[in-house]
């Protein structure tokens, strides 16, 4: 009876109008359920044999992986200072789908909290995507003004973006991060993947319109913070170094110019400052993230005799009292085939010393002098020194500069380069080959990150001073390190004497080669110099490029150093105690009374209080002491810096020191030992121990005697025993 | 067995009743997010779904008790009014997504189109049992029919609604062909719908895209647009509740993935908690009330009843149909709901009365005539007990 298609035998005595009914009613019944019949099969395709593949497809749209941002690690100074850290700023995107239908409302509100015509956001609503940013990285009490609640298909999220808690301080050298919070230059850029740390993600569950909630029953993969890192920079010279750039730069009308500073020693940079500076909170121009200091070369001129004089000297090719003739200022030169060159002295001299030459700079004495060493050993200095090859410091972007192989020279290459031209240098070069002077002619390493630490504070790295090679024998850097001392003496960069410390140092002023062309009246200025010559504590270059008010690197870049180096001696109270303990003073105090009422201050250090200040009311000037004890400790202002009269100086008291450094000890002296005897005392001493090559210690880092806390790091440079008996010894 | 004669079909009310009932908790289900979307309360569309239901049972209750034969005399004037009523609706009606296709009265949205619908089943029922020898003639049966066939589906159209249009022609071309007509003049007449489809297509070009991307012409582009978003979410519902579904309430096609979720589509919600023994279910169901139908179309005491019985039939069965063809994308995409199941307004009320209707000529039909026979002529063979469970 339920069979459509059954014989119906018993309908025999129907009118043949009934049956036509019947059998019309059939066809229709047939009809329909063929449409039965097809809706039924495809039920079947759908939901038996092809149902994995909607299913595969309906878990995708209802599943949300949503990223879970790790935080970016921090970055600080060498002394724990923060410079870089995030702070979350809030974010607004739209589902376009939805959000269309309030577009004007969205509009205007939104028009209304940042001012931009609403148009702009209209038109981010009337796309097709399914996702726009209508804005990103409002402030949090900006984006409270928001009446999100009024408004569908708006999703509200927060942001992290660098914070870089001294605008423009080491801007360059932090680098920026684009709006996506990746680093696109400098430390951010180097070390994106070590700051970035791993991002988790959590899967929601999400509906037609895209909103989401957390599922339990999907895994979880929680995000690893990024590593923070600790550079070698001190945010105080830093701070110093950018502040006077700026002026001197203002001063000299220069176009831009820089700063480094590195610690000799070991390789690290302290300071390192571009000119225009970059606010990385708010960048105007992205040209400004570059880092001259690693990413440009320049012609370094005159500072480029360090490889001329050591050359000279470590193969006894001169003396220092050797006699040159100067030409008074002019010198004509024939190269074979008749060609005929001029060298130019800015300090016309007649009969002068090799020390002379290099006190004035003089490019024709050390023309006459590369003529004695010849390409080779001139070439091979050079590249001892690293140029032409970059240093391997972690920044982005850093160059090798250009040293031609000889064979590559012309006949006037050879006199050219001994006085720093046609050669191209980084900053970073020239100031790495001054510091290896200043390191008893070992060349180090420059490196900037002194430590890397994960996100529970867990040191995963420590920058260490690499060792790169001896550069200059011990006894020919003594030399060295006397000239470069008369520079600042008597010679071309006398104007940045400062008393009481002595600084070694050298001008250096080259002409732009600008298009193939040395331009006329553009010049690259620059000094560079170490202090205190007995035991540098820094190294430091400045460059400016194209100073009008006196073109010169005497007159331009010298000052910027001066300032520099007097701002640090008189802030950093270490350095000037052991400057002031090197220089030995034990007379009783100078008293030097200038007519214009300022006075000099005399030197009270390690004195008993009473005569501390005795001394010191002696000079017109009045004392505060800090801490309690009997012995002054250290002083400052320090002494030999003039004040006026009546003015206080701070001094700071032995007991106060002892309080401060409970666990303080003294360096032991380790020069001359075998690695592992030094490492046994220093370990008694509860210090560690990081060690720059193999053999017998033959420098420490501090400093034998420097009173350190426990648990402190010494560096110990070592040589093998044949090295360092043949030649320093 | 024959003293029971007077009885209503128990089995078509049976089955009617359950969908009404299992479709207030699919459309609870398929419903909740969008309620609380749109009216902050999860059960806010079940809720008018629900007294739609009740007022229909009420409504349906009444037609049952009322005898069919009552509403001959009031066919031609009911039809003749709501004629008026589209022309009434085209020219002022309140304006709801771009078509005058609803009126508003008492808070009741009314679709004019599904008054008109039945009044023309019912008129058509009557001119068929009177008219039925004439109809085999062009001139003097087929196209006075036609005329009042046309007139409705061209005012429907014109609203504008092809899609309930085309049904209804569809539907009346289906009762004219069991009332007699020939075959040729039925196909004829529906050629007559391709002209109207191609105008249709023209005037607006999203429809175009429609029919194309249906057609298996479309670009990509076109998988974006609402239609084909739905579809395709439609049949990812099917796909995922597989054979045993996602189980009941627990579907997220409804969670804002799939529009309509609760109307049109509610097909595919009962496919994804369900899965296909849900389905087949439901397609059970209707091909019970087909079959039932077209039994007490087949048997009805009096012409009138046979074709009304095969209009109600039809229009239930026909729109269940539909509605599934489209939803699982065997016909192009186009507004029709799943009689009983769908959240849809007054159509439900409209239903129940045309089934009320049909459950009186069923009460005034002897649906086992053989069993008549049976107890006359004890000589032939017991058949097998298949409906008689009543």
């Amino acid at each position: 009876m339920w069979n459509p298609f059954a014989k119906k035998t018993e309908q025999t005595n129907d009118t043949p109008q009934q049956k036509d009914y019947k059998h019309r009613l059939l066809i229709v019944k047939i009809l329909f359920l063929m449409a039965f019949a097809a809706a039924a099969a495809r039920l079947v395709q759908i939901q038996v044999i092809e149902s994995g593949i909607y299913q595969e497809i309906a878990r995708k749209q209802y599943e949300a992986r949503v990223p879970l941002v790790a935080q970016r690690g921090n970055i600080y100074d060498r002394n724990g200072n923060i410079l870089v850290t995030n702070s979350d700023f809030v974010s607004f995107a739209a589902d376009p789908a939805i959000a269309g239908d309030d577009a004007r409302f969205i509009a205007h509100e939104f028009s209304k909290v940042t001012g931009k015509p609403e148009r702009e956001y209209i038109a981010k609503l009337q796309t097709k995507k399914r996702f726009v940013w209508l804005e990103r990285h409002l402030r949090p009490d900006v984006a409270e003004l928001i009446p999100l609640k009024k408004m569908g298909g708006i999703v509200k999220m927060n942001e992290a973006v660098r914070l870089y808690h001294h605008d423009e301080v080491a801007g360059q050298v932090l680098g920026a991060t684009n709006i996506d919070n990746t680093g696109v230059s400098g430390i951010e850029q180097q070390f994106n993947d070590v700051l970035r740390g791993l991002d988790g993600y959590v899967i929601m569950q999400k509906d037609g319109l895209g909103r989401q909630r957390p599922s339990v029953d999907y895994p979880r993969e929680e995000a690893v913070n990024g590593h923070s890192i600790e550079l070698t920079i001190d945010l105080q010279y830093q701070s110093i170094a950018d502040e006077e750039l700026k002026k001197g730069v203002a001063r000299s009308q220069a176009e831009a110019g820089l700063v480094v500073m590195l610690r000799p020693q070991t390789g690290e940079v302290l300071a390192m400052s571009n000119y225009p500076h970059v606010n990385l909170n708010k960048i105007e121009h992205a040209d400004l993230l570059k880092n001259r200091v690693v990413s440009d070369m320049y012609e370094p001129g005159s500072v480029f005799k360090i490889v001329t004089a050591s050359a000279a000297l470590q193969h006894d090719l001169v003396t220092l009292e050797k006699k040159f003739y100067a030409e008074n200022g002019k010198y004509k030169i024939e190269y074979p085939g008749k060609r005929i060159r001029f060298i130019n002295d800015t300090h016309p001299m007649r009969d002068v010393t090799f020390l002379e030459g290099m006190a004035y700079s003089s490019n024709i004495v050390m023309a006459k002098v590369s003529d004695l060493i010849g390409p080779e050993k001139l070439y091979k200095q050079a590249r001892d020194f690293g140029f032409g090859m970059p240093t391997g410091i972690e920044l982005p972007a850093e160059i090798s500069g250009q040293l031609k192989k000889t064979s590559e020279w012309s006949l006037a290459s050879l006199n050219s380069i001994a006085y720093g031209y046609e050669v191209g240098v980084t900053p970073l070069q020239i100031v790495s080959a001054y510091a290896a002077v200043a390191n008893d002619g070992i060349l180090m390493k420059p490196y900037i990150v002194q430590r890397e630490r994960d996100e529970n504070g867990q040191e995963v790295f420590a920058g260490e001073p690499v060792m790169i090679r001896r550069v200059i024998p011990k006894n020919v850097n003594e030399q060295m390190k006397k000239m470069f001392e008369s520079v600042v003496e008597y010679g071309t960069g006398s104007m940045v004497k400062i008393l009481g410390v002595r600084i070694a140092g050298k001008t250096g002023t080259a002409r732009k080669y600008i298009d193939g062309k040395y331009e006329v009246g553009s010049y690259n200025a620059s000094f560079v110099g170490f202090f205190p010559v007995e035991k540098p504590e820094i190294v430091c270059l400045v460059i400016l490029e194209k100073p009008k008010a006196g073109y010169t690197g005497a007159l331009a870049s010298a000052p910027i150093f001066k300032a520099i180096t007097d701002r640090i001696i008189n802030n950093s109270g270490l350095l000037a105690k052991t400057m002031i303990a090197e220089q030995n003073v034990t007379t009783t105090a100078v008293l030097k009374t200038v007519n214009d009422g300022t006075v000099s201050i005399p030197d009270v250090a390690e004195k008993d209080a009473e005569d501390a200040v005795g001394i010191l009311k002696q000079s017109g000037l009045a004392a505060k002491m800090i801490g309690t004890g009997d012995e002054v400790v250290r002083q400052y202002p320090p002494a030999g810096k003039k004040v006026e009269r009546g003015s206080i100086v701070q001094l700071m008291m032995n007991e106060n020191e002892h309080a401060v450094a409970a666990s303080a000890t003294k360096i032991p002296d380790v020069r001359g030992m075998s690695v592992r005897r030094a490492v046994n005392k220093l370990a008694a001493e509860q210090l560690g121990v990081s060690i720059v090559g193999t053999g017998v210690v033959v420098n420490q880092f501090p400093s034998p005697g420097t009173t350190i806390k426990q648990g402190t790091k010494v560096t110990v440079m070592c040589e093998p025993k044949a090295i360092t008996t043949a030649q320093l010894y | 067995m024959a003293a029971e004669k007077n009885h209503i079909d128990r089995i078509t009310l049976f089955v009617v009743l359950i969908l009404m009932v299992t479709s207030t908790v699919v459309v609870y289900s398929a419903s909740s997010t969008w309620a609380l979307q749109k009216m902050q309360s999860a059960s806010g569309l079940v809720n008018k779904h629900i007294t739609k239901i009740l007022i229909g049972l009420v409504v349906m209750f009444f037609a049952i008790n009322i005898d069919y034969k009552k509403y001959k005399p009031l066919t031609k004037w009911v039809l003749i009014a709501s004629i008026m009523l589209l022309v009434f609706t085209s020219l002022t009606g309140g304006e709801i997504k771009g078509a005058a296709r609803w009126l508003s009265i008492g808070g009741f949205s009314l679709q004019p189109s599904e008054i008109a619908k039945f009044a023309l089943l019912f008129h058509l029922a009557y001119l068929l049992s009177n008219k039925r020898e004439k109809l085999a003639d062009f001139k003097t049966g087929f196209v006075p029919l036609l005329i009042w066939i046309g007139s409705v589906v061209v005012l429907v159209m014109l609203q504008p609604n092809f899609s309930t249009g085309a049904m209804i022609f569809m539907l009346g071309m289906m009762m004219i062909y069991i009332g007699g007509a020939r075959m040729k003049h039925v196909l004829l007449s529906l050629t007559a719908l391709l002209p109207a489809l191609l105008v249709y297509m023209i005037s607006a070009p999203y429809r175009m895209k429609r029919i194309l991307t249906f057609v298996g012409f479309g670009s990509d582009e076109t998988v974006t647009t609402t239609a084909n978003y739905q579809l395709m979410q439609g049949i990812i519902g099917f796909g995922n509740g597989g054979i045993f579904g996602v189980g009941m309430g627990m579907s997220k096609q409804r969670d804002l993935f799939l529009p309509e979720s609760y109307g049109d589509f509610i097909f595919s919600i009962v496919g994804e908690e369900y899965g296909i023994i849900g389905t087949m279910i439901f397609m059970g169901l209707f091909l019970t009330i087909l079959l039932r139908g077209l039994k007490i179309a087949k048997y009805a005491p009096d012409d009138f009843g046979k074709y009304l019985a095969i209009g109600i039939t039809s229009t239930v069965i026909l729109y269940a149909i539909a509605n599934a063809l489209v939803t699982l994308g065997l016909a192009p995409t186009t507004g029709v709901p799943m009689p009983f199941v769908s959240y849809g307004g007054t159509a439900i009320i409209f239903s129940s009365f045309a089934v009320g209707v049909l459950l009186n000529i069923s009460s005034q039909t002897d649906l086992h005539p053989r069993e008549r026979q049976f107890v006359e002529s004890p000589a032939l063979k017991p058949e097998p007990a298949v409906g008689k469970i009543y």
